[in-house]
């Protein structure tokens, strides 16, 4: 059993971060609301072999990624459609589009999945990208937990917002996923984004708060509560963004 | 803020430091991510080092939920920051158009 852990760095990370970092892990590898917990495992292990992915790298090299065809170079253990989903996803987000979401959705992708799909890649990207900064290998994956996907889909998620069907805030009110929003009638879009499997986002803003910011702190511009502060976390963060052309 | 070198600091205090640590962790330069990582623990301290790497990360994630799920700006964001967007060619990212809804 992976436990993570930072102590035999030469520099502090925050308790917060590293307690977070376990949750994430351990939630990884269990079973989700659409995935087992080996499924799970395997989209986290694709995300990583998508690095290595000559298709994606040509790809990434091209005037658009829709000119260049091939086989993603995969590790086997998912259907295609998934394995475009997650080298996609991974190795070029930026230039992802309408159509190229249709498409797969066309071809039999099941939107909850794909959801929570999104939410295994990015939980894998949040740690392995912190892991990357400070000069570690990234941590073994999480043992496959036994468990069935509970399967149950907010009941009044709809396609509005996004291409993805999301929970609107209001709507979710005297809903089982009413929790989700704590009974506010709004939310940023981020936090909608990944609604329609409320459990991931749940799940990934645990990371956000102690990797980036509670969300009472990110406007709290009097106080200052990491050992950078609001304007040093901001430029990073945008620097990140601008790199990755990502326009949220 | 605060200027703190002659420039490329996004008028940030150590701002080309966290950049430079910022460019690297995204890119496949070993050698130069760690000398990105000992420029900030040097000058600005371990914890500053962790805690810009926990941001740099989770923003290398949360931009991936945004570009994965089409959510798009929020309209008061979107007015908000027309002319600093235009400016610094957010709108030229080929995702600009793709954001949103039912087409």
């Amino acid at each position: 059993m992976t436990e993570i852990s930072y102590q035999d760095l030469p520099w502090p990370v925050r308790e917060d971060i590293t307690a977070a970092q376990r949750r994430a892990w351990d939630r990884l590898g269990r079973a989700g609301t659409w995935l087992t917990g080996a499924e799970r495992i395997a989209i986290a292990e694709e995300a990583r072999h998508a690095s290595h992915c000559k298709l994606c790298q040509a790809r990434k090299e091209a005037l658009s990624p829709q000119g260049v065809s091939g086989s993603h170079d995969h590790l086997g253990r998912l259907p295609a459609l998934e394995v475009e989903q997650i080298h996609r996803i991974r190795t070029d987000p930026g230039r992802l589009s309408r159509s190229w979401y249709f498409g797969l959705r066309d071809d039999g992708m099941a939107e909850e999945r794909y959801v929570e799909t999104v939410g295994v890649i990015v939980t894998t990207v949040a740690i392995d990208t912190f892991t990357k900064g400070l000069g570690m290998e990234p941590w073994p994956l999480p043992t496959v937990r036994p468990g069935a996907p509970s399967r149950q889909r907010p009941i009044a998620a709809k396609r509005e917002l996004a291409w993805v069907a999301t929970l609107p805030p209001a709507d979710a009110v005297g809903t089982p996923d009413e929790d989700l929003y704590a009974g506010r009638p709004t939310a940023a879009h981020i936090y909608q984004a990944m609604s329609l499997v409320p459990a991931e986002v749940k799940g990934f803003f645990d990371l956000v708060t102690s990797q980036y910011l509670p969300p009472a702190a990110m406007t709290d511009f009097d106080n200052e509560y990491r050992a950078i502060n609001h304007a040093q976390i901001e430029l990073v963060a945008g620097r990140v963004s601008a790199l990755n052309q990502c326009v949220y | 803020m605060t200027r703190d070198d002659a420039g490329g600091d996004g008028g940030v205090s150590n701002g080309g430091r966290l950049i430079r640590f910022a460019t690297a962790v995204l890119g496949n330069d070993a050698s130069e991510l760690a000398a990105a990582r000992m420029d900030i623990a040097d000058a600005m301290g371990g914890a500053a080092l962790t805690d810009t790497a926990a941001v740099a990360a989770l923003f290398n994630a949360i931009d991936r939920v945004a570009d994965a799920t089409g959510i798009p700006l929020e309209d008061v964001k979107a007015a908000a920051t027309v002319d600093f967007r235009a400016a610094i060619g957010i709108d030229d990212f080929a995702a600009a158009s793709e954001k949103g809804g039912v087409p």
